[in-house]
């Protein structure tokens, strides 16, 4: 590995480059063939607040097997192994790259979104056996059909904003009762999608072992989930016998008997849009509900980010991706920003919301599912 | 084969088929020519200037469209397409579809009134949108054929059955609503496939955003600054003024497995430094910036030219690709935003006009093609050829050429056009001249006494035409003596007028004529054939250059021009009314051919010429063939060199019509094309050998890097070559670094070796390969895998193979263990280990290449290797007849490449060995014995080498003595007059440029004062 000593003038490295063969060989981020011609850096939406370089951080591996905290700014969004001529996935290589951290030291806790209090709580939720959500629902307890609510519990306990999370769960569950679904409730743990990105494979493993084996035993064929990470992780990321839909995918399709004129823009969030390629679903259900949508300046494959993935980096540099965001939401006029993921809607929602703002947004931010739910339910003139 | 048909289908009608069309017709062979738009031409026909040399591409490209349209032995089948092929090499049968063109082409005569009625508008393809043309059209001024045709996709009497203006107004009922086209078979014993490529769709890339009107295609802005283009030339954007910086964004459809576009296009990086270069020369207040990844500057010259762009006119180069171009909302303006290539700062500039570098991707129509002939295609959608038979499909007796194979440019294309044409008439040899028809021109009519000039001033368009006042030149040369009548022509290169010089030589009885329009050295030639079609001798004909001379030189003197026309058409008129008919004369000549240099090149061209039936000697100075293959071991397609070595030499050394001279070397060479004779010297040889032809296929050598990188100072430093042996016989290094242009792109040697990076990415895998534990450095200015060859270089980055950027300035130095690297990414010095050090060289051209271009008086370029008679469009020929060139001894090239050369410089050669005779041309110079005192001056200047002194004996009244007198050998001369200006007696004359006749023009210049 390298030995690094330093030179008379300047810095000069000498590095034992040679002793084994590298490691990035054969990794699936592909990075080996990174051709360093900086598109990534160029458009990576994390670059426009802070001084990340995605082609730096790959070619310091590549070339010195060098590493670079620089992984902990990567906000795994995704645009950049979209782009990439070369299919070189960074996110890919940052999530590896964490992995081999030991994400508890010392430097990385700090670097995670409110102290850590998310990824503590799933930590201890492997340990808990009798540990579940704390929504107490059960549905149709036969029904083939399982609607899984992420950490809607969690985030209500812990997310001192202007937002009802819970109110996700029981528009998911009322829409899909609507649809004639019928679901069951899934009483389930942490899906794992922060530790994954963080690194913490050792506890995602673990939450992927014992979620599997409590869907297995639940008896469901599909299973439905109203966050876009779950999504992402239950499909992507364990391997199911069963289906995995996000509740758009369903709702793209159903007749909710829903007719509402209200203007609204959409915010993809990354797992669901870049990660998964659904950009129509949650777009097809809100026009097939009446709702015209106005669309941001950056939408679908090219959209920014609410800057919090997986739970990493709540700063003031994330923050101004939000306002960004937030800003070019007010652009379109639109009288609701609907959101599909619960991180994006926390923390698009916190910054409207913040205390003597200097920003004023007049729309409201809301999850898809309770958009719809209350559109059914005329909610709109409470 | 129980068949064989002395006809070939060639497929595409861009500048490849056009080239093994016009071989294919000078072997004796009819060829169909098919083409599926309405004119032949291709893209090389939408560009405006071509790199390096900054040709006007229309302007070499159109002597070429004429030749096609005049070749007896060519059938020219446009707006047609293939839709069947049967049968087997020798024998096939070609279904074509004739699509309708709606205008009979026997009656229109292109008076273009139709076009002024038709009252439908349509983006014009030939200027990629940038205007409209009608429904009615002709693809563009030069077009060949020039015939109309109605775009039956947007004609309203076509489409709605309303309108039929341009039945109404055409006098000569011309127009045919009923065509319905045809389907004929034609039958032909080979095929070639040359379709070309299509300019990927930068739609498919959104975040460019093509849909903003001021950013255009590379081929967009080709058009652009074109005068023949949407704005004249005028750069322009879509508010009307004109940009004061533009950007290129390279790799737009290629180096992207992304989007399945894995190979690179070979050809964008110099297009892109073309364009800004020429803009550049538009405006020189101008900003020009070039975003690539590399550079890939690898053909001949293009290292020079890009080198130029950079540090002399100021092209700004930033190895950094753009995350796309971003459109501000308020002002429409565009910024790109990129990362800094020497740290990580990001820059945000605006651009006021942006250019995507489009790659060069199989088109639509060509797959189709490929189904229906059968052949296999590449995993690159390419037409799959093995790099020893680069213009061999997978199904006999169908060959392929140019970018249908992999991107390529102009020369490389050529020579694969007529690499391919040699392929077929190799197989069709025993029917040369069965199915063909020799063109006959009417007798020559008496010319008498009287001097009855024509003239024709030409507006070429807008060349001339929006500079000097042509109908003032006319009605001025209407005046001159001589002159029985005068006129303007749009284009008077164009079909329809060259038929219309032909009837007013006619019409007006006359015997001389002058074109005032464009140069001689491309259209001389056109003119000449069409005085002979109208009975006058072709040497009574002047061309007046008032487009290089006057408009262009002079296009903002407007009246300073006219007047220079006025004046240059004086002169030319003054001279022509001297002219006198010139006769051409045959010569008996030797079909046999020579081919100096045993590599892989001078083999397979000897090889071409022998299986034509013609007698071939191969000499090889060294005592064995393979050249400098032999120094490798490995080929970049995976195999051993001697798979290919092997059976190739077995087949020169078993072949009846081929006699191979080992240990020779030609020491001197005498005669001139069609009659040459070779003194050849070797132990045992001692000969002097007749032959007709000869090709020069010397190679090159791959440079001892002494003093660059340490080599010779320390014993663990090798060139590639000596890698690929220490490879084969196994090496134990673990720690390998590799060090690109070791001696090459430096003020020394200023070009690209070309082939050296595809040698290192080959052997860098072999020894990933070998042992996958061993590290790989690849230190690096540009990586230039081009073509295909990038998937070697994604592959070696796959293998873990790694690859570091070193700049000129900053060079890797070399200690005995370590190599000193500074890194311009990270801004830092690292030491890296090595167990072994390799250096790619460049390949050098030999020195024996000096006394070699004395022998045969071809010239060197600066890098010492052969210079070709045209970098685009004649690759493989040198000015001096007769003498051909193929392989490394024209610039260093891959195995492929030397190979294709080699076919075509065997095409080209035997264009002279099929003939039945040769002829003189009849403009020579010629020498008047009594004058002649046997000074021998205009031996030194003849730049081929006619003159020869040769003994006499002088008898006088009373003295007789021994001397030497000049005779000019008329095969050789050019007509030059170099000699008739040297003479000190005057004994010589120029037969074509008399001492009258150039008193006459400076008398005719001095009326003007």
């Amino acid at each position: 590995m390298a030995n690094i000593s330093k030179g008379l003038i300047g810095i000069s490295i000498h590095i034992e480059l040679f002793n084994d063969n590298k490691s990035v060989c054969n990794m699936s981020s592909n990075i080996q063939l990174c051709y360093q011609c900086g598109k990534c850096t160029a458009i990576c939406p994390v670059r426009r607040v802070i001084n990340t370089s995605p082609r730096n951080t790959i070619y310091q591996a590549n070339v010195y097997e060098m590493d670079s905290d620089d992984i902990w700014n990567c906000l795994t969004c995704n645009l950049c192994y979209d782009e990439c001529p070369q299919d070189v996935n960074y996110p890919e290589f940052v999530r590896e790259n964490r992995t081999k951290k030991d994400r508890v030291g010392a430097g990385a806790g700090s670097r995670v979104a409110h102290n850590g209090v998310f990824t503590l709580l799933s930590d201890m939720m492997v340990d808990l056996d009798k540990s579940r959500t704390g929504i107490n629902e059960k549905g149709n307890e036969n029904s083939k059909i399982g609607y899984y609510p992420g950490c809607l519990d969690f985030q209500d306990m812990f997310f001192n904003v202007d937002v009802n999370f819970r109110e996700i769960a029981d528009s998911s569950m009322e829409l899909l009762d609507e649809m004639g679904l019928d679901p069951k409730f899934l009483q389930m743990k942490c899906c794992g999608h922060d530790q994954l990105w963080q690194g913490n494979s050792i506890t995602f493993d673990k939450l992927k072992e014992q979620n599997t084996k409590l869907i297995e035993e639940s008896g469901i064929e599909t299973l439905v989930t109203s966050c876009a990470e779950c999504y992402r992780t239950l499909s992507q990321d364990y391997d199911l016998p069963i289906k995995v839909v996000h509740i758009s995918q369903l709702l793209q399709d159903a007749d909710l008997g829903i007719d509402s004129d209200v203007n609204v823009t959409y915010h993809d969030a990354c797992r669901l849009g870049r990660h998964m390629g659904e950009y129509d679903a949650p777009r097809d259900a809100l026009t097939n509900s009446g709702a015209s949508i106005t669309e941001m300046k950056h939408n679908k494959k090219d959209a920014w980010c609410c800057g919090i993935s997986s739970m990493m980096n709540c700063n003031d540099k994330s923050k101004a991706l939000r306002k960004a965001r937030l800003d070019e939401a007010k652009d379109t006029g639109a009288k609701v920003l609907i959101t599909t993921c619960p991180k994006c809607l926390a923390h698009l929602t916190c910054m409207k919301t913040e205390q003597d703002s200097v920003e004023n947004y007049e729309y409201e931010i809301k999850d898809l599912t309770v958009f719809l739910a209350e559109q059914k339910g005329g909610k709109n003139n409470e | 084969m129980s068949k064989l048909v002395g006809a070939i289908a060639v497929a595409g009608g861009g500048v490849a088929g056009i080239q093994s069309a016009i071989d294919l017709a000078n072997n004796g062979l009819k060829v169909y020519l098919i083409e599926s738009s309405t004119s032949i031409g291709g893209k090389m026909s939408q560009l405006d200037k071509t790199f390096p040399t900054l040709d006007c591409s229309m302007c070499t490209l159109s002597p070429k469209l004429a030749e096609v349209s005049r070749h007896p032995n060519i059938e020219l089948l446009t707006y047609s397409e293939i839709t069947g092929i049967e049968g087997e090499a020798g024998d096939f049968t070609v279904t074509v579809k004739k699509k309708p063109t709606f205008v009979d082409p026997d009656k229109c005569t292109a008076c273009e009134l139709c076009v002024s009625k038709c009252p439908v508008k349509v983006p014009d393809e030939y200027n990629e949108g940038g205007n409209d043309r009608k429904a009615i059209y002709l693809a563009f001024p030069q077009a060949v054929p020039r015939v109309y045709t109605i775009d039956a996709e947007n004609c309203l009497y076509l489409t709605k059955g309303k309108c039929g203006k341009c039945v109404k107004v055409c006098e000569n009922d011309a127009i045919n609503y009923d065509d319905k086209g045809e389907e004929i078979e034609i039958n032909v014993g080979s095929i070639i496939l040359s379709t070309g490529f299509e300019p990927f769709d930068a739609s498919q890339l959104e975040q460019y955003r093509i849909d903003h009107p001021d950013v255009v295609t590379s081929i967009q802005f080709e058009r652009q600054l074109s005068s023949s283009g949407p704005f004249e030339g005028h750069v322009t954007l879509s508010d009307g003024t004109h940009p004061k910086k533009i950007a290129w964004i390279q790799c737009i459809g290629s180096r992207s497995p992304e989007i399945g576009r894995r190979n690179c296009s070979s050809v964008c990086c110099m297009y892109a430094t073309k364009e800004a270069t020429v803009a550049m020369e538009h405006d020189p207040d101008l900003e020009t910036t070039i975003f690539n990844i590399d550079v890939r500057a690898f053909g001949k010259g293009f290292e020079e030219f890009y080198q130029k762009a950079k540090n002399k006119t100021g092209v700004r180069f930033i190895h950094s690709r753009p995350s796309g171009v971003e459109v501000d909302p308020q002002t429409n303006k565009l910024s790109l935003k990129y990362e800094l290539e020497d740290s990580n700062g990001i820059r945000q500039e605006e651009f006021d006009m942006v250019v995507l570098s489009i790659g060069l991707t199989p088109s639509k129509s060509s797959k189709q093609l490929v189904n229906i002939a059968g052949v296999e295609m590449d995993d690159l959608g390419f037409v799959k050829t093995m790099i020893d038979r680069p213009v061999e499909t997978t199904r006999h007796g169908i060959f392929v050429s140019g970018s249908m194979k992999a991107p390529k440019d102009i020369p490389d294309t050529v020579a694969d056009a007529s690499g391919a044409a040699s392929k077929a008439s190799s197989l069709l040899s025993s029917e040369r001249g069965s199915l063909v028809t020799e063109k006959q021109y009417p007798s020559e009519k008496e010319i008498g006494d009287e001097v009855r000039t024509g003239v024709v001033v030409c507006r070429c368009g807008i060349n001339i035409g929006n500079v000097v006042d042509v109908p003032n030149v006319v009605e001025y040369a209407n005046g001159l003596s001589g002159v029985v009548f005068a006129k303007e022509e749009v284009y008077a290169c164009s079909s329809d007028s060259i038929v219309g010089i032909a009837d007013m030589v006619k019409e007006h009885d006359l015997n001389r004529v002058v074109v005032a329009s464009c140069t001689p050295r491309t259209h001389e030639p056109l003119f000449r054939e069409t005085l002979m079609e109208a009975g006058l001798n072709p040497y009574m004909f002047e061309l007046a250059n008032i487009r290089e001379h006057c408009s262009w030189v002079h296009q903002h003197e407007k009246d300073k021009a006219t007047k220079k026309a006025r004046d240059t058409v004086r002169m030319s008129v003054s001279r022509a009314n001297l002219l006198q008919p010139l006769y051409k004369e045959r010569v008996e000549f030797d079909n046999s051919g020579l081919v100096i240099g045993g590599g892989i090149a001078g083999m397979n061209a000897a090889l071409d010429i022998a299986d034509k039936g013609f007698h071939v000697t191969l000499v090889e100075k060294m005592s064995e063939l393979g050249g400098l293959l032999n120094t490798y071991t490995t080929l970049q397609d995976g195999r051993s060199t001697n798979e290919v070595l092997e059976p190739l030499i077995a087949r020169v050394g078993s072949h009846d019509n081929l006699t191979v001279l080992i240990d020779t070397e030609l020491v001197e060479l005498e005669g001139s094309m069609g009659n040459f004779t070779a003194h050849l010297k070797g132990p045992g040889v001692d000969e002097k050998l007749r032959c007709g032809v000869c090709i020069i296929a010397t190679g090159a050598t791959e440079l001892m890097p002494e003093g660059y990188f340490s080599y010779g100072k320390y014993p663990n430093i090798v060139t590639q070559s000596k890698l690929e042996h220490m490879i084969d016989e196994g090496i134990s290094d673990n720690n390998v670094v590799f060090i690109q242009c070791a001696g090459g792109r430096n003020d020394e040697r200023p070009y690209c070796s070309r082939a050296c990076c595809t040698v290192a990415v080959k052997n860098a895998i072999r020894l990933k390969k070998d042992d996958p534990k061993r590290n790989v450095y690849i230190l690096y200015r540009d990586i230039r895998t081009f073509g295909r060859w990038e998937d070697l270089y994604t592959q070696a980055r796959e293998l873990g193979v790694v690859f570091m950027r070193y700049t000129e300035d900053k060079e890797p130095e070399v200690g005995e263990k370590s190599i000193k690297m500074f890194d311009h990414l990270l801004n830092m010095d690292f030491d890296i280990n090595y167990d072994l050090l390799v250096l790619s060289a460049p390949l050098v051209a030999p020195e024996t290449n000096e006394s070699l271009a004395s022998i045969f008086k071809v010239p060197l370029d600066s890098n010492k290797f052969f210079l070709e008679a045209h970098i685009k469009l004649r690759p493989v020929e040198f000015a001096n007849e007769g003498v051909f060139l193929c392989g490394t001894a024209q610039a260093p090239k891959l195995v492929d490449e030397a190979v294709s050369q080699a076919s075509a410089a065997a095409s080209r050669a035997c264009t002279i060995l099929s003939s039945d005779f040769l002829e003189t041309i009849g403009n020579v110079s010629v020498v008047d014995p009594e004058l002649c005192i046997g000074c021998g001056r205009c031996t030194l200047v003849c730049p081929y080498n006619a003159p020869e002194l040769k003994e006499i004996v002088v008898e006088t009244e009373e003295i007789t003595y021994n001397t030497k007198k000049c005779e000019i050998n008329p095969t050789i001369c050019k007509g030059c007059g170099s000699c008739a200006v040297e003479c000190p007696t005057g004994a010589i004359t120029s037969r074509h440029f008399t001492e009258s006749q150039i008193m006459a023009v400076i008398k005719a210049y001095g009326e003007g004062l």
